[in-house]
C-alpha cells in the first residue's frame, strides 16, 4: 500500500513538473541561479553535520547522496 | 558524517585580464548551484579555501517526572570541523573534511511502566567518547556537460569504525536546462561495544554494511526557479540492534537486550525547490523528503529558509524544519510478554513522534575572510505527531546546537 502511495507521489509530482510552465533561459540570464544563496546546500560543512545528528537522533536517513559513514550514535 | 557528495562551485571568478562585465556574466552562465553547478560549470573551484566550525550540541537533561533510574544529564558533543578545498589542474577539484567530536553524558537504557506512564531509566556513569571523521571527495569535469565525483571516507569512535565509498555522475541534457544525475555509496561498520566482554548478554563483535543509491533530475524552471527531485534506496544488513539498549517484559519482570531484524530498506523521495526574490534580495529554500522502509517506518520532513542579504556583506537566515515519524512495528514502549519473532525495542528513535526545529544564521562577509554564527533548537514531541501518538516515548529529545564558523580564501 505504501508503495502504491510512493508511485503515486513520483507519478503526480513529474505531473506537477510537467504543469510548472518551463520558460528557456539563456546562459547570461543564469546571475539569479548562480547565487551562492541559491545553492542546494550553501554551507556544505554545516549541511553534513546537520545531517548526521538528524540521523543519530530520527529514524530516517537518506537522500541523493553518495556519501555516508556510520557511527555508533547512542 | 557524510559530506555532501558535490563540491559545490558557488563563485566562479578571478580571470584577472577579464573584463569585469564579462567576469559577471562568465560566473553566472557557470555556476549553477548544486548538481546542475557541476554540469553546467564543467569547471573546478576557481580557488583554494579553508573552513573550520566549532559546534557545541547539548541536549536538555530528562524531566524529572520521567526518570525511573540513572543520569538525568544527557549528551554534549562539542566538535570541530575543518574543509578544505582546492582546484586540482584544469578539469578537477578535491575537497578534504575531517572531523573531532568529544561526547559525554548519560544514554537512554529501557523503559518501565510508571503510574503515569512509561518512565526511563537511563546509563549511569556517563559514557565519555571521541569521534574522528576524515572524507576527501574528487571532481572530475568532462567536457560541458559531464561531472564525476568520487569519494572515500574513515570514521573511528572508541567502540565503533566504518569505512565508505561512493561515486556519482551528473549529465546536462544539451538545450534542456534539465540535469541527471545517479550515484551509489557503500559504508562497511564494525561495532565493538563497550564492555561488551563484560556483559554476558551485550554483543562482542558486530558488523553492518549499507549500500545506497539515488537518481535525481534537476530542471531550471525559470531565471529565478530551480526545481530537483530525486528518488534513493538503501539496504543496511547485519547487526542493526543497539548494543547499550534493553526493553522491559512485564511477565518476565526482566529487561531484554533490544532486537532488530538484520536487514532494512529504506526508499525515499525528496524534492527541493530555489526560488531567488529580486525585489527584497533574498533567496527562497524550500526541501520535501518522504521516506518509508520495511521497519514499517513512514516519515515527512519539511525544511524552509530565507536567505536574505543584508548592507555589508551581511545575511540573516531564518529556518524551519518539521519532521514527523511513524514507529517501527516492533517497537513498544515496554512490552508484556516477548514478540513471537524474538524482535523488541523502546528505542524512542524508532518511537511514533514529531519534531519542529527552529534555526537562526547570522554571517558577514569581507572578501578574502567570512564569519558566520548560527544557533538551531530543536523540540520532539507526540504532540508535533502528524498521526494521533497513544503513549508517547519518556526519552524523546530536545536539544540546542550554537556553531560559529570562519572561511578563508587561500
Amino acid at each position: 500500500m505504501k508503495r502504491i502511495a510512493t508511485a503515486a507521489l513520483v507519478i503526480s509530482a513529474a505531473a506537477l513538473l510537467q504543469a510548472c510552465g518551463i520558460t528557456e533561459v539563456k546562459p547570461w540570464e543564469r546571475d539569479y541561479l548562480a547565487r551562492p544563496e541559491m545553492a542546494w546546500s550553501p554551507d556544505a560543512q554545516t549541511a553534513s553535520q546537520r545531517g548526521h545528528v538528524y540521523f543519530s537522533k530520527e529514524a530516517s536517513n537518506g537522500g541523493a547522496s553518495a556519501g555516508g559513514g556510520g557511527c555508533g550514535c547512542n | 558524517m557524510a559530506p555532501a557528495p558535490e563540491v559545490v562551485v558557488v563563485a566562479v571568478t578571478d580571470q584577472k585580464k577579464t573584463s569585469q562585465t564579462l567576469l559577471a556574466l562568465g560566473a553566472a552562465a557557470l555556476a549553477i548551484p548544486g548538481i546542475v553547478t557541476k554540469a553546467e560549470a564543467a569547471a573546478p573551484v576557481a580557488e583554494a579555501a579553508l573552513d573550520y566550525k566549532f559546534s557545541a550540541y547539548r541536549e536538555a537533561d530528562l524531566d524529572s517526572d520521567k526518570l525511573a533510574g540513572g543520569s538525568a544529564s544527557r549528551f554534549e558533543i562539542d566538535s570541530h570541523l575543518f574543509r578544505y578545498v582546492s582546484p586540482l589542474g584544469s578539469d578537477m577539484d578535491v575537497a578534504v573534511d575531517f572531523a573531532f567530536e568529544k561526547m559525554s553524558g548519560a544514554s537512554p537504557w529501557f523503559v518501565l511502566p510508571g503510574n503515569n506512564g512509561p518512565v526511563q531509566v537511563m546509563s549511569g556513569a556517563s559514557i565519555e567518547e571521541e569521534r574522528t571523521d576524515l572524507q576527501v571527495s574528487l571532481n572530475r569535469f568532462v567536457g560541458k556537460q559531464l561531472t564525476v565525483s568520487a569519494l572515500a571516507g574513515l570514521s573511528t569512535e572508541n567502540d565503533y569504525d566504518a569505512v565508505n565509498v561512493g561515486a556519482s555522475v551528473d549529465y546536462e541534457i544539451p538545450d534542456s536546462q534539465r540535469t541527471l544525475s545517479a550515484g551509489f555509496g557503500y559504508s562497511d561498520d564494525s561495532l565493538e561495544p563497550t564492555d561488551g566482554r563484560l556483559l554476558p548478554d551485550r554483543v562482542d563483535t558486530a558488523e553492518k554494511t549499507s549500500f545506497n543509491m539515488y537518481v535525481a533530475a534537476t530542471q531550471i524552471i525559470n531565471a529565478r526557479t530551480v526545481l530537483q527531485g530525486s528518488l534513493s534506496y538503501a539496504s543496511h544488513d547485519g547487526f542493526l540492534s543497539d548494543p547499550y539498549k534493553k526493553f522491559w517484559v512485564v511477565d518476565q519482570s526482566n529487561a531484554l537486550m533490544d532486537s532488530r531484524p538484520d536487514q532494512r530498506e529504506p526508499l525515499s523521495l525528496e524534492f527541493k525547490l530555489r526560488h531567488f526574490v529580486p525585489a527584497t534580495d533574498s533567496a527562497l529554500h524550500f526541501d520535501y523528503r518522504y521516506f518509508e522502509d520495511d521497519w514499517d517506518i513512514a516519515s515527512h520532513t519539511t525544511e524552509m529558509a530565507w536567505y536574505q542579504n543584508l548592507a555589508n556583506g551581511w545575511q540573516l537566515v531564518p529556518s524551519f524544519r518539521y519532521y514527523t515519524q511513524t514507529q517501527a512495528y516492533f517497537y513498544a514502549p515496554y512490552f508484556l510478554s516477548e514478540r513471537g519473532d524474538g524482535y523488541g525495542s523502546s528505542d524512542y528513535r524508532l518511537s511514533p513522534y514529531g519534531a519542529i526545529s527552529f534555526r537562526l544564521k547570522l554571517s558577514k562577509d569581507w572578501g578574502p575572510v567570512a564569519a558566520n554564527l548560527e544557533w538551531e533548537s530543536y523540540r520532539a514531541s507526540a504532540d508535533y505527531s502528524l498521526d494521533k501518538v497513544d503513549v508517547e516515548n519518556p526519552a524523546l529529545v530536545d536539544f540546542d546546537i550554537l556553531t560559529f564558523g570562519v572561511h578563508v580564501k587561500l
